[in-house]
């Protein structure tokens, strides 16, 4: 009898490593109990910084929500049940895993997770600074495509800086390389930007997201050689 | 002369890493049925020569094909699933419990998952499949290994230190699992140590000495 | 084979014994207060969030400062139970604040008109939230249950020390910034039914909040017991569950 080699779809696979991923992070729980109160009380210091003149707040706080997603939140992409050490790297070899399948399944379970990541945030962000939510249909957009394009850059940089042994690389480089999105994430909600205008920006982001995705799968072969 | 490829044929295969060479003009030959030990020590290449034939390692130059398919080409990622692997040490997700890591292990290779339970209850883990893996010592780890590769019935089995961490009652299993592999006309490697023991249940011994082959000679 | 003591509490542990009924109950009652007094001058129904915010917040408290003991009386003995006990009076701390805010916002918008504003007082509550929430994220990633006794009493300790002084630096720094007055809970008048209201209030809540403690803490030491079993490699819960392989079918066991 000859080991069943099923020919599994990429998307199959795809979905049991998202599938995989997300249990094992709520069974850790990083993301809830550390990630997610960490950018909370990043949106709670920030005022008592700068001081808490209500209207300055308001109209400072959709930039600095965005901000603290870009920082805070690509620590969602590097945390403990994502890391990639040599056994995550054996089992991998061993089940014969696309790397493309791979790229796909790690994004998407950094997506779900940095939705929650943002919309606790962004809740936290409503009551403490008193923001302006009625552009709310546009944030609903913006934020689906601003946690992929986050994931993206998080799961192709983690897996170069897997190359290098060390994760707390990761936030450091994408950083430099998310300020399109950030641009374009506080520009859509600006109170002054037209609708054509926000339509142009939200272009920018998916133009963003599918240079990522491209970049991701055309590396994503190469990028497992490595190792 | 066999009328049956291989399972592994390599020749010439050497490996570079950095400005040192790992292995050395290997030329090796492993067919259907066969269990070989694989000896050397430390420093000889014998983790490195495992790692080129389980396809994580192209070799620098050389020919090198598994189960018919060469290595240098783009079909490695295809015949991965039919090659099992049980490193250096257990690789386990620690937050999913042992019957859970079997399941993703079917999931993603496509293999049924309707024997969990019963290779479960071979390697001797039927009573703690819900432990998560984290919670296992490191020798239940190894035998869950044992179970994910009964389930997989990879046709080339790959096994560095099987001994390693199994009681007495357990290193049964090294034997077993080599011998459902060959079974099915598959061939194990068996990268160790302690020679005395692999020796019993190897058909062949293969020694490693500065990353060429020497010594050793065949066995029984 | 010998059970573990606690296993006999476990099924146990479901019901509701006397405190949960009478917390339960309790709760029942001052809830019907709080519906029974009449409606706020100024603030309308709204105002009666007043018996449920004021009390959930002085529970939370409460159970900062059984942490506190706690922690002092662990780090004292050394006794793992001590070390349990803050974790489940951190636990429902944590849910109290986070309750009381909660609470607080839904109240404060229809009154301030915004969910928060930065007074010293609302202030440090958040501060305590996310401090002791960082408590318990420590003591859940440590696994081992000694050195997470160790580790997080001593941020316990820490949590004790700095609270105060966070205390009066946000005290200072609305001093400086103190802007016009805003309308404060305690200008409301109390007597009569409100007054009954709210130590119906009180009491439900403390016996809600002890409740939980104590439940909190039970499922801690049988987690505790658990965890042990499971670490000593060789002790009967971890191995007796381990078989040996079954070569060769079913019949034979290996020597």
């Amino acid at each position: 009898m000859v080991a069943t080699v099923a020919d599994l779809s990429l998307i199959e696979q795809a979905r049991v490593i998202a599938g995989r991923d997300l249990v094992r992070e709520r069974r850790r729980g990083e993301v809830a109990w550390v990630i997610v109160p960490f950018g909370a009380i990043a949106m709670m210091l920030i005022p008592l910084g700068i001081g808490i003149d209500t209207p300055t707040l308001r109209r400072i706080g959709p930039g600095l929500f965005w901000v603290v997603v870009l920082l805070f939140g690509v620590l969602v992409t590097v945390r403990r049940t994502a890391a990639d050490g040599p056994a995550e790297r054996a089992l991998l070899l061993r089940f014969g895993v696309d790397p493309v399948a791979e790229l796909w399944g790690r994004t998407a379970a950094h997506v779900v997770l940095l939705l929650v990541f943002q919309v606790v945030v962004g809740l936290v962000t409503v009551v403490l600074y008193d923001v302006d939510v009625s552009r709310w249909p546009v944030v609903a957009i913006l934020l689906p495509l601003i946690a992929l394009g986050l994931a993206l850059l998080g799961t192709i940089t983690g897996g170069v800086a897997a190359a290098t042994g060390g994760s707390n690389l990761v936030p450091f480089l994408v950083a430099p390389l998310a300020i399109p999105l950030l641009l374009a994430a506080t520009e859509s909600i600006d109170g002054s930007t037209t609708t054509r205008g926000i339509l142009g920006w939200l272009l920018l982001i998916v133009l963003v997201d599918t240079i990522l995705a491209v970049a991701g799968v055309l590396t994503a072969r190469p990028l497992q050689e490595i190792t | 002369m066999t009328i049956t490829p291989p399972v592994v044929e390599l020749a010439g295969v050497t490996v570079r890493r950095g400005v040192s060479i790992v292995l050395r003009n290997v030329d090796l030959s492993i067919q259907p049925g066969e269990i070989v030990g694989l000896f050397g020590g430390n420093g000889a290449g014998k983790t490195t020569l495992l790692e080129v034939l389980a396809t994580s390692l192209r070799p620098t130059s050389g020919n090198a094909a598994v189960l018919g398919t060469d290595l240098r080409g783009e079909r490695r990622l295809e015949v991965r699933r039919r090659i099992g692997l049980i490193g250096h040490s257990p690789a386990l997700y620690p937050e999913l419990s042992l019957r859970e890591n079997l399941v993703v292990a079917c999931r993603l290779t496509g293999a049924p998952d309707d024997r969990i339970d019963d290779v479960l209850a071979i390697v001797g883990l039927g009573g703690v499949a819900g432990r998560r893996g984290r919670e296992c010592s490191y020798g239940m780890q190894r035998r869950t290994e044992f179970a994910r590769e009964l389930l997989l019935a990879p046709e080339l089995l790959l096994m560095d230190e099987p001994h390693s961490a199994l009681d007495v009652a357990a290193s049964g299993l090294v034997e077993h699992l080599a011998a459902d592999v060959t079974a099915r006309s598959g061939a194990a490697v068996l990268v160790s140590h302690d020679r005395e023991r692999v020796e019993k249940i190897s058909d062949r011994s293969v020694e490693l000495v500065g990353g060429t082959i020497g010594g050793g000679g065949d066995g029984g | 084979m010998t059970a573990p003591a606690t296993r006999r509490d476990a099924p146990d542990s479901l019901r509701l014994d006397l405190l949960d009924k009478t917390a339960i109950v309790a709760l029942a009652v001052a809830l019907g207060f709080a519906f029974l007094t009449p409606p706020e001058a100024t603030q309308g129904n709204v105002a009666r969030l007043f018996y449920v915010h004021l009390p959930t917040i002085l529970v939370a408290y409460a159970s900062f400062a059984v942490t506190l003991v706690a922690v002092v009386a662990y780090l004292a003995t050394k006794r793992l139970a001590w070390d349990q006990l803050a974790g489940a009076a951190a636990e429902v701390g944590v849910v109290f604040t986070g309750f009381t805010i909660v609470v607080g916002m839904i109240w404060a918008k229809p009154t301030w008109g915004v969910y928060w504003t930065w007074s010293a007082r609302l202030t440090l509550t958040a501060v305590m939230f996310f401090a002791y929430l960082g408590y318990l994220a420590l003591r859940r990633a440590i696994e081992d249950p000694v050195l997470r006794a160790r580790r997080s009493s001593v941020l316990g300790i820490l949590l004790i020390g700095m609270v105060p002084i966070v205390h009066f630096s946000v005290i200072w720094w609305r001093d400086i910034h103190q802007g016009g007055t805003v309308l404060r809970p305690d200008e409301m008048q109390i007597d009569g039914i409100l007054a009954a209201a709210l130590v119906a209030g009180f009491v439900a809540w403390s016996l809600v909040g002890f409740a939980l403690i104590r439940r909190g803490w039970r499922l801690a030491r049988l987690e505790g017991d658990l965890e042990i079993a499971l670490r000593s490699g060789d002790g009967p819960a971890a191995g007796d569950a381990v078989t040996a392989p079954l070569l060769d079918g079913p019949r034979e066991g290996t020597s």
